[in-house]
């Protein structure tokens, strides 16, 4: 007795033999484009349909322009008046309103982590979905980026109308920002990712940790003072920082003729490269390495951590406190 | 198990087994508050990381803005007002994380059901997560201002400890008292919860005055001090351990901001208990208060 032939499945990739193993690895970067597409858009869904877009506007703005308050009253109250006042002004407002978005990417991967793990349980069911499980991170990290993005438009909208910050459009250089900007985005997503997979190993509900890391990032990125107030070490810390020099290209593109964060008489920048400041080409071609290295970085941590939550079965372990 | 839930005598009559004396509900009560507090003390120990991420790291968010004052050569005063706003705001984000938002994050998790079925008063609860969460964050705010005071050689002339220990202890009732009662309205709100959140952190900080005397915001942080338990409370605090800075001028005494803390925690913990009973009571009557995802 012969066992019948399995009948003609109409799919070319699975008549025949039966199996197609290109069918299961995908279709290549036409999925990964599929995949992450539909990974921004279930984040987009997740941060804004649960309310109408106006209430959803106030709280993605309440944040950055209070942080951004919170700062210039700093300035404000010391006497920080006249023409050296309103240097240092610029200089914090600035990086405070681009603060709010790499916030947002920093903080985007890790809090879908434990939104699906601990609040929805969707985590293991997103896990063994078609697309890759950092592709999806990535993807809920863009979403969060972009909700991020309208908080420091917003908040310098409101520095240039409210608190008199002067941009001259003419002077902004316009081809650097936007290259600082793109390639700012993959290291700030990198470090959302790997701060996502040590969420990951955590067993606590670890919500407050994006913002404490971000905040520890605050001090050696050179947002609102120069790195040269830091010790020597820390500004090591600070040079090898992807972040530090974003922030310090997005700075020097809009305000081309303001102070820069990096440098000045007396850093250890100065003391290396016998410059004073980086110019705009070095600071381009600094970030690319960094943001390369730190890069490759957080998706060799994320690996590690990702093997290690599914031999420990940490993917759909909930936590509570 | 036997020790943590004792075995009772049963009557034959239910109804005579279901009227708890007094006595018995407080010690059901207590013990609700016991194990409510346990995780979050407990969990202290078992989870490492707490220690990097929940004390070292604010640590150095708190040093970003000593050092916004050391680059702009403030008078070290200030330096001290950031220490002390950066102890305090352990506190607050305990407040806005572990209280306010508790309830909704029980609810996601599928406690919540639990919690109204169990015989206990939500209340106990409620205080078992302030307990828990003031030890917590204790824990970090000390090490934020011991570490500060060693790294940035600030120092507090705090000579007034009759007053301020109570200042300090009615600042943790307020704030507690108002965890409590926003655990239960965000609940009401739902998704709106976390979002909540959020924005209940960087304005309030502003508005408090964290890195800087409130009442330089001159109206506003009036009507911050009459309003926001952390305001006065950080304002009272900074007035007591930097006494006659000239900064601080403009804000009613300590001793005035320990009475409007004292009916801040009557209101908060009056009004707490107000909205736990109508939750509970539409967690009765609709019966998808208490549900996931609901």
């Amino acid at each position: 007795m012969t066992a019948p032939a399995p009948a003609a499945s109409g799919h070319p990739a699975f008549d025949g033999n039966g199996f197609d193993p290109a069918r299961a690895e995908g279709a290549g970067l036409a999925d990964t484009r599929r995949h992450l597409w539909t990974a921004i858009r279930l984040g987009w869904q997740v941060e804004s349909n649960w309310t109408d877009p106006l209430l959803f506007f106030i709280y993605t703005v309440a944040k950055p322009v209070a942080s951004l308050l919170l700062l210039v009253f700093m300035v404000q109250i010391v006497g920080g008046t006249g023409a050296a006042g309103e240097a240092i002004r610029t200089f914090v407002v600035l990086g405070s309103a681009l603060w709010a978005m790499l916030m947002a990417g920093i903080a985007g991967p890790a809090w879908s982590v434990l939104d699906d793990r601990e609040r929805y349980r969707m985590l293991k069911y997103l896990y063994v979905s078609p697309a890759t499980f950092l592709l999806v991170l990535v993807g809920r990290g863009v979403s969060k980026l972009a909700v991020g993005a309208m908080g420091t438009i917003v908040a310098l909208l409101f520095a240039v109308v409210v608190l008199g910050l002067r941009v001259d459009l003419a002077a902004v250089n316009w081809p650097m920002l936007a290259l600082t900007l793109l390639l700012g985005l993959p290291p700030i997503l990198a470090l959302g990712v790997g701060l996502a997979a040590i969420c990951l190993q955590t067993r606590q509900e670890s919500w407050s940790y994006p913002e404490a890391f971000a905040g520890a990032l605050f001090l050696v990125s050179g947002v609102v003072f120069p790195l040269s107030i830091l010790p020597a070490p820390v500004q090591v810390i600070g040079l090898i920082n992807p972040v530090t020099w974003w922030v310090a290209g997005v700075r020097g593109a809009i305000l081309p003729s303001g102070s820069s964060s990096i440098g000045g008489a007396g850093s250890l920048w100065a003391s290396v490269t016998r410059t004073l400041v980086p110019d705009g080409a070095t600071t381009i071609a600094v970030l690319l390495l960094t943001g390369t290295v730190s890069t490759l970085a957080a998706i060799v941590l994320f690996r590690v951590s990702e093997r290690r939550a599914r031999e420990r079965g940490l993917l759909d372990l909930t936590t509570g406190s | 198990m036997s020790t943590l839930f004792p075995t009772r005598e049963t009557t034959a009559d239910p109804r005579t087994d279901a009227d708890w004396t007094g006595r018995r509900a407080f010690e059901t009560n207590l013990r609700a508050l016991v194990g409510r507090a346990y995780p979050r003390v407990r969990g202290m120990g078992r989870e490492p990381s707490w220690v990097f991420f929940e004390i070292l790291l604010p640590f150095l968010g708190t040093s970003a803005f000593v050092l916004v004052y050391r680059a702009l050569q403030a008078p070290e005063a200030y330096v001290g007002f950031v220490v002390l706003g950066g102890a305090m705001s352990a506190f607050w984000l305990n407040v806005v994380w572990m209280m306010a938002g508790q309830l909704y994050w029980e609810k996601s998790q599928g406690n919540l059901e639990l919690y109204f079925a169990a015989p206990m008063s939500l209340m106990a609860v409620l205080l078992g997560m302030a307990v828990g969460g003031l030890i917590m964050s204790g824990t970090r705010s000390l090490a934020i201002l011991l570490i500060s005071m060693a790294v940035f050689g600030v120092q507090f002339h705090l000579t007034d400890w009759a007053l301020a220990v109570p200042v300090f202890l009615l600042t943790m009732s307020a704030l507690y008292g108002l965890g409590m009662m926003l655990a239960s309205l965000f609940l009401l709100w739902g998704r709106e919860a976390f979002h909540l959140t959020n924005l209940a952190i960087e304005p309030v900080y502003f508005i408090s005055g964290l890195n800087f005397p409130v009442a330089r915001l001159g109206a506003l942080g009036a009507v911050a001090i009459a309003t926001v338990p952390f305001a006065v409370g950080l304002d009272a605090m900074r007035q007591l351990a930097f006494p006659g800075m000239p900064g601080l001028a403009g804000t009613p005494p300590p001793q005035i901001e320990a009475l409007i803390l004292v009916v801040m925690t009557v209101v908060f913990l009056v009004a707490s208990q107000r909205l736990i009973r109508i939750i509970e009571r539409m967690a009765r009557s609709r019966g998808s208060l208490s549900i996931r995802w609901q």
